[in-house]
């Protein structure tokens, strides 16, 4: 992770889709240009950062990532809280994994708020023989529920910088509509460092909830 | 057997060194660990002096070790404490844990449960498989032998206990434990610490809603605040949750991301003395040094990589032993079993908890 600590907005995106699609993958891949073969399965929930200039300004992603297998929900449903964007991974030689991005779908929308940035992502296309999932299908289903698309390859660092960029440029430009449209709101890149957030309120914004426990 | 089918080809076996447990090295060698020749042959005596006590303890095959822990109780928990010989490891654990009395009191079931039975979590573990201590030398071979122990043990367990079946993560005890014992014995020590054998049960780890990790977080959260108020005041500004960095460790009960040599001693007190105790003891002791002021995304990052220097065990876990947490824990889960209600326990095997 960068140790910069300027940039002009910063936005939380989560990684989510089935086990063993890749998503630590991407992550890696964006955020450190690195791919491995030995990757641990992740457990509960990683995050990775990186800063991308986007129309002069410079904008930082904090990603998380987030174990797929189903009973890990009860954990990791926190981290939706606050996600401007995401990420719905599934992989393009198992189907199954395809039509399971629909209850993805509906866990991120019960989570979060409506105009979250949602793209859905087809890794590991560079396995042309083994493909499951056609191009059309998937993009045929992305259109009717109204996200964005893209096919990638962890591996071969195939669109993975596309995918997240452009997640963060449509985000970027909601925020930036938003700006111009309330008077209340200062200009985004004058608020001090690290306070620099981003579309709803400050509490939409907390990335997870406090609980309070103890008694005393 | 299933066939173990991925989807990515295995990792290409090269000749790369490996530590003493068998990992792959990594580039560094933190300058506490080279030692001089005479301080390596002194640990080296020290070390055969501490195997031969250890073995006049336990006896021949484990004979002795329940009379002895019958009369010196202390003494046992003192030298556990100070480690367990690596060479006595595998044995000792089945003996404090007490799966070696289920191994005994169950003849052929596990032989059962790996060759006829069919679990609904087999594409689960496949997939897993692989992604488990992938820097072990024993784990790498594609379907070799630690990765087929490795599916058995887990497909036994998923069979075995269909309400837990398989969770992601179980796989790292499971191959913590076969790094020291047969299938059949790690087999029986998930079970005996699952279903509680001697503890409490751990199974609400990786039940439903993960019942357990949820209580643990909520506990730790608290002994946080109380113990170190500054710095639980700082994650409460920046919003850090323990379940940002500590849901792994507990899943995992330590063995996912900590330096091995520390796992193993944590693993040590941990089968000896009540689990969840230890647990938090632990990880106060470790955040104890954190820097207060650090910014959200950089304390993330120091709570998920500990130096290596800060991670010697024999100056970690004696702090760990110094806090005193265990009645204000006892307090903190009765509050939350009010709150919350039982954690939901099936197929018991014993009700003789062991307080330390």
């Amino acid at each position: 992770m960068g140790a910069d600590e300027d940039y002009d907005y910063l936005f939380k995106l989560v990684l989510i889709g089935d086990s063993a699609v890749g998503k630590s993958n991407l992550l890696s891949r964006f955020t450190r240009n690195e791919f491995s073969l030995e990757t641990k399965s992740t457990i509960g929930v990683e995050f990775a950062t990186r800063s991308v200039p986007i129309d002069s300004k410079l904008v930082k992603a904090q990603i998380w990532d987030t174990a797929g297998q189903e009973r890990y929900r009860a954990i990791t449903s926190a981290y939706y809280r606050g996600a401007v964007g995401a990420l719905v991974v599934y992989d393009v030689t198992r189907h199954v994994t395809f039509e399971n991005v629909e209850r993805w779908l509906k866990e991120l929308r019960d989570h979060t708020e409506a105009y979250v940035v949602v793209m859905l992502v087809g890794n590991k296309a560079d396995l042309r023989h083994l493909r499951a999932v056609s191009t059309e299908e998937a993009t045929e289903f992305a259109e009717k529920e109204k996200i964005y698309f893209m096919e990638t390859s962890a591996l071969e660092s195939l669109n993975v910088d596309n995918a997240f960029i452009e997640v963060l440029t449509q985000i970027y430009n909601v925020v930036s509509r938003k700006t111009l449209e309330t008077v209340d709101d200062p200009p985004a890149g004058s608020l001090p460092k690290g306070e620099t957030i981003v579309v709803g309120t400050k509490d939409d914004v907390s990335a997870v909830k406090k609980s309070g426990c103890c008694s005393t | 057997m299933k066939r173990l089918d991925d989807y990515e080809p295995g990792p290409v076996p090269s000749p790369r060194s490996l530590d003493r447990f068998g990992f792959v090295k990594q580039d560094v060698t933190p300058d506490g660990l080279v030692k001089s020749r005479s301080a390596y042959e002194y640990e080296r005596y020290r070390e055969e002096r501490r195997v031969r006590k250890w073995r006049k303890m336990i006896g021949v095959g484990g004979s002795d070790w329940k009379h002895y822990l019958r009369r010196k109780p202390h003494v046992v928990k003192r030298r556990i404490r100070k480690g367990i010989p690596d060479c006595l490891r595998g044995l000792v654990w089945q003996l404090i844990s007490g799966s070696r009395d289920l191994l005994l009191m169950n003849p052929g079931v596990y032989e059962q449960l790996v060759i006829y039975e069919t679990s609904a979590s087999e594409l689960d573990i496949i997939r897993d498989i692989s992604r488990t201590f992938p820097s072990h030398v024993f784990f790498q071979q594609r379907h070799g032998p630690g990765q087929r122990s490795l599916y058995n043990v887990l497909k036994a367990y998923s069979v075995f206990d269909r309400d837990v079946g398989y969770v992601q993560g179980m796989g790292f005890l499971a191959g913590l434990l076969l790094l020291y014992m047969s299938e059949e014995d790690a087999f029986w020590l998930l079970v005996a610490l699952l279903k509680g054998a001697v503890h409490a049960p751990m199974e609400g780890l990786y039940l439903a809603g993960l019942p357990l990790v949820q209580q643990y977080l909520s506990q730790f959260e608290c002994l946080v605040r109380e113990n170190l108020p500054k710095l639980g005041e700082h994650f409460s500004n920046e919003m850090i949750n323990p379940s940002m960095y500590a849901s792994q460790w507990f899943i995992t009960v330590f063995s996912y991301s900590f330096p091995f040599h520390l796992a193993l001693r944590i693993w040590d007190v941990f089968l000896y003395e009540v689990s969840a105790f230890h647990l938090n003891n632990h990880i106060l002791s470790w955040l104890g040094p954190i820097k207060v002021k650090l910014p959200f995304e950089k304390l993330i990052h120091a709570l998920k990589n500990f130096p290596e220097n800060a991670m010697n065990p024999d100056t970690l876990l004696p702090l760990a032993y110094s806090i005193k947490i265990s009645k204000r824990l006892e307090e903190l889960n009765q509050e939350y079993e009010k709150k919350n209600g039982k954690i939901r326990r099936c197929g018991d095997f014993s009700e003789n908890p062991i307080t330390s």
